[in-house]
């Protein structure tokens, strides 16, 4: 069993000389890679065209990996109109494949009032199992991009589409993209004084749980469901007496986000810069508390500025964001060299 | 939005008048120091979120700016109406150069916001009233001890200032906003100080839950057998200033005596005050002496029995009138706890015009919890009157949900430096319910501390709440540090609030903020809320409540707490405006 994405991540471990460790799913691959090279090599090709892999190559199979999902791991391919799915085609969709969780298609997106239009066309497909890390200068529309995912009413999706899980993501409501498995862990999280943690977390749990058709949890279950989690977490259950966010530090703010992260136990989590405002330490154990979460059945797009937040959580993919698109994909070594030598440095380089 | 643009502006610092007030601003502006560059009644229409337009009344004018000399912050000004909602926010902030203003002008400008003395003739309706609660009062209540002997005292003094004032109408700028004019179509009937059969009503309010001393007023006199005072030690008393005999002349607790009727200079008059005083039966006194500090709080319970009043279906004919008063004398370093909680038997009409002075000497803490359940016929005018010597501290928690008619005035007077006053306040009006706080914090001495949150619900189209907040900065009271915030939540098309905070600036090293938010829920919130899954009808009740309990969760009695919350949801929940199997507060 190998998932495409893991052929790639082989492959570039082999060419570019990449540190394996950091490659999801690289112990999976196992045998069947070699079979599959030629392939892989068509893929290569696709990069050297500067076409990156996660935009445009999953671009043209849309209808493919939708019917995917669907059908779970048969084997089916359709044939795509797409220019570029000659060569895709090639690459049967093995047995056990890693689902697409999230696509991402030429989303635009204004701002509500002032009709500005921050997101220009954003491509990307993210797959089971699978970290992204979104980096980009002020202002690029990485925060933006979160936000128009999860349907914040500030932004209006002027074209483009986003399949989570099969599902047109801007059909739904913002509640019902959550009970799907979506999450956001917002940047800067809203004080909400008078409601207690407790009574959110479990108002949230059970909306997902009765969006799921499972039985609601009623308090006393409910804190024993949430215990485990804050212990999971290494949090104090004092956290829960508290009224949501008020007060809190800019550390504390970032752990309720992952606490109702593990509550609601999310298919898909959107951090956005959950590194920003933390002191080492808190950065140490926010992280550490994701790569918890992390599974192989979910999947992680975060945002950040920093190398030090993707040192923990290692990224199977790093994307820079430019003017409301994805300029460049690559992996942690374009982080490096972002860390290295700015943004310029890395344009230059594109070019 | 056009609400920010409003209030950058009026951030430049302004004395400012609304259009009543024009005969004030003139004043001001033939001094020296205030040139008002712009005097206009401003509108600005905002787009709802939903559909149509409302309109926002600002009206301001601006006065000179002088860099340097005020520091002031604004803290969360915006606005977001509901469709169809009213708002009126008339804000009055002044800044004067110290020293550069001459008293008589002060009090010129002062003159024309406190209420109107001008006779025009005698008050027929007010001479009938004074009678008639002066008849109210048996004469063998005028008895001998010293507390009976003050008390005469007291009456005697408030005949003679009540009689003086007329019934105040929408002209007068402490009642533009409240129309008490009602009450003059009614046939108020003064309660006989004879005891009147009680239901039980002990249970209901959970007494026995409460670990307290406490001091039970039916129908404005102090009812020995429900009271429960026993344990009080150090030399503290709690009950009628009537039990306070000769035996007790000269001690310390005679003195506090001293206090009753005699509020701080500088306290405004109201002529509310004036017909407690008029017709007081019976007054109670909580007294802490020096250094004591009482073990329990004191749970100060009235009852109204409605006995006078009637209706004639929905009409209201005749109201019964109780006059409970309080007094608290904390002496310096001493400590006490008061929970004040009025309520009354169901579907009766009356109305409880009641005042409340504390005396908070130096070093004292008195913290105030005040719950108002009366019911929604029902009227309450209360006064409370506090005085804060150095170094002493005051809090007060207060929520009012009940009657037809509450208007509470709070005036705070700092008699020495380092003074904390917190005020934190939460009223719910429903359908034909008038909330009203008119606050008042007179700062004379320095690095005074004062915090005040003042949050209001109104639900129903008939539904109004008002709020005036004064903080006032005088010239030697530097290195204050003041902070105000109104938050008011108009859910109802229709729905009326009048918010006027102000703040009158005159010493120059001082920190002040001010907010008046004036909103249907915040989108932020509730998309926070949607985020995590949870339905916007949800989130809104949630949201609802919890805007609310933010002031009920300061309350200190966890049993009245719940009570009040529970109060809170259900009144909520009957005008619709929250789901009440949302699980919030349980």
């Amino acid at each position: 069993m190998v998932s495409r994405s893991s052929f790639c991540q082989r492959f570039a471990a082999g060419v570019g000389g990449l540190p394996t460790s950091i490659r999801n799913g690289a112990a999976r691959a196992g045998d069947v890679g070699r079979a599959r090279v030629p392939v892989v090599a068509g893929r290569v090709q696709l990069r050297e065209k500067g076409v990156l892999v996660c935009g445009e190559e999953v671009g043209s199979l849309k209808t493919q990996s939708r019917r995917r999902w669907r059908e779970g791991s048969s084997s089916s391919v359709t044939v795509s109109t797409n220019a570029m799915s000659a060569q895709l085609e090639e690459e049967p969709a093995a047995k056990g494949e890693a689902r697409v969780i999230l696509e991402v298609q030429g989303l635009r997106a204004v701002v509500a009032d002032t009709r500005q239009e921050i997101l220009n066309g954003v491509d990307l497909v993210i797959r089971e199992g699978e970290v992204h890390a979104i980096m980009g200068k002020n202002g690029s529309g990485k925060s933006t991009l979160s936000k128009v995912l999860v349907g914040h009413p500030d932004y209006e999706v002027t074209g483009g589409t986003a399949i989570f899980k099969g599902e047109n993501l801007f059909d739904k409501e913002p509640e019902e993209r959550s009970h799907c498995g979506l999450f956001l862990s917002f940047q800067s999280p809203v004080e909400i004084p008078g409601v207690s943690n407790m009574d959110f977390l479990r108002m949230a749990c059970n909306a997902r749980r009765n969006a799921r058709g499972l039985e609601e949890l009623g308090p006393l279950e409910f804190y024993g469901f949430v215990a485990e989690k804050l212990t999971a977490l290494n949090m104090d259950p004092r956290f829960l007496d508290r009224n949501v966010n008020e007060g809190f530090s800019g550390g504390e703010k970032k752990r309720n986000e992952i606490l109702q992260l593990s509550v609601l136990e999310a298919d898909m989590a959107i951090l956005d810069e959950i590194d920003s405002g933390l002191d080492i330490d808190a950065l140490r154990d926010v992280a550490n508390a994701v790569v918890g979460l992390k599974k192989d059945n979910n999947a992680i797009l975060m945002i950040t500025h920093y190398q030090r937040l993707l040192d923990y959580i290692m990224p199977t993919y790093v994307h820079i964001m430019e003017a409301g698109r994805i300029v460049k994909t690559g992996d942690m070594s374009l982080a490096a060299q972002l860390e290295a030598g700015g943004y310029n440095a890395v344009q230059a380089m594109k070019m | 939005m056009a609400m920010a643009a409003a209030t950058g502006s009026a951030g430049v610092t302004g004395a400012l008048a609304s259009s009543r007030q024009g005969a004030a601003v003139s004043r001001i502006s033939s001094h020296k120091c205030f040139v008002p560059v712009n005097f206009a009644a401003q509108r600005f229409r905002a787009t709802g979120k939903g559909i149509g337009n409302f309109v926002i009344r600002l009206e301001f004018a601006l006065g000179f700016f002088m860099p340097g000399l005020l520091e002031r912050w604004l803290n969360g000004w915006y606005g977001q109406l509901g469709v169809g909602t009213r708002a009126t926010i008339a804000e009055a902030v002044k800044s004067e150069a110290s020293g550069a203003v001459s008293g008589s002008l002060r009090d010129q400008a002062e003159a024309s916001f406190s209420l109107s003395k001008d006779p025009g003739g005698p008050d027929f309706f007010l001479l009938d009233l004074a009678e008639k609660l002066e008849n109210s009062v048996p004469s063998e209540e005028q008895g001998d001890s010293l507390g009976a002997r003050a008390l005469a005292e007291l009456r005697y003094k408030s005949a003679e200032q009540a009689l003086n004032l007329r019934w105040p109408t929408n002209k007068d700028e402490a009642y533009r906003f409240t129309d008490v004019r009602f009450l003059k179509n009614l046939d108020i009937a003064p309660t006989p100080a004879q005891p009147a059969s009680v239901p039980n009503f002990e249970s209901e309010l959970g007494l026995g839950e409460t670990e307290a001393f406490r001091l039970v007023f039916v129908d404005g006199v102090i009812s020995e057998s429900l009271s429960k005072v026993e344990g009080l030690s150090g030399g503290a008393y709690v009950g009628s200033v009537c039990k306070i005999t000769a035996d007790s002349a000269g001690s310390a607790l005679s003195q506090a005596l001293e206090y009753l009727g005699k509020p701080a200079a500088g306290t405004q008059d109201d002529l509310f005050t004036f017909l407690n005083g008029l017709g007081v039966q019976d007054a109670g006194l909580v007294f802490a002496p020096k250094g004591v500090q009482l073990s329990k709080p004191i749970h100060v319970v009235y009852y109204s029995t409605g006995r006078g009043g009637s209706k004639d279906g929905e009409e209201v004919t005749s109201i019964s009138l109780a006059t409970p008063r309080l007094l608290v004398v904390a002496e310096s370093g001493a400590r006490v706890e008061i929970i004040e909680q009025f309520v009354g038997a169901p579907d009766q009409v009356y109305w409880t015009n009641q005042v409340c002075e504390i005396y908070v000497a130096n070093g004292a803490e008195v913290s105030h919890s005040c719950s108002q359940e009366q019911e929604r016929s029902a009227v309450h005018i209360k006064q409370t009157h506090v005085s804060q010597g150095e170094k002493s501290t005051y809090k007060l928690v207060e929520a009012e949900v009940g009657g037809r008619l509450s208007r509470h005035n709070l005036q705070v007077i700092q008699l020495g430096s380092d003074t904390q006053t917190e005020f934190s306040t939460f009223s719910l009006s429903s359908k034909r319910q008038v909330q009203d706080l008119h606050s008042r914090l007179v700062l004379d001495h320095p690095r005074g501390i004062s915090r005040q949150i003042h949050k209001c619900i109104v639900t129903h189209r008939l539904g109004q709440a008002v709020f005036d907040g004064n903080v006032k900065v005088n010239r030697f009271a530097q290195q204050t540090d003041a902070g105000q915030l109104s938050r008011s939540l108009l859910l109802a098309q229709g729905a009326t609030v009048n918010v006027k905070p102000n703040l009158q600036i005159i010493a120059d090293d001082v920190k002040c903020t001010h907010g008046a938010a004036i909103s249907d829920l915040e989108e932020e919130q509730l998309f926070y809320f949607q985020a995590r899954g949870i339905d916007p009808l949800t989130a809104r009740s949630a949201l609802v409540f919890s805007f609310g309990a933010e002031v009920l969760q300061s309350f200190g009695n966890d049993y009245l707490k719940k009570r009040l919350e529970r109060l809170v949801k259900s009144s909520l929940a009957t005008d619709g405006v929250v789901n009440p199997n949302v699980p919030v507060g349980q």
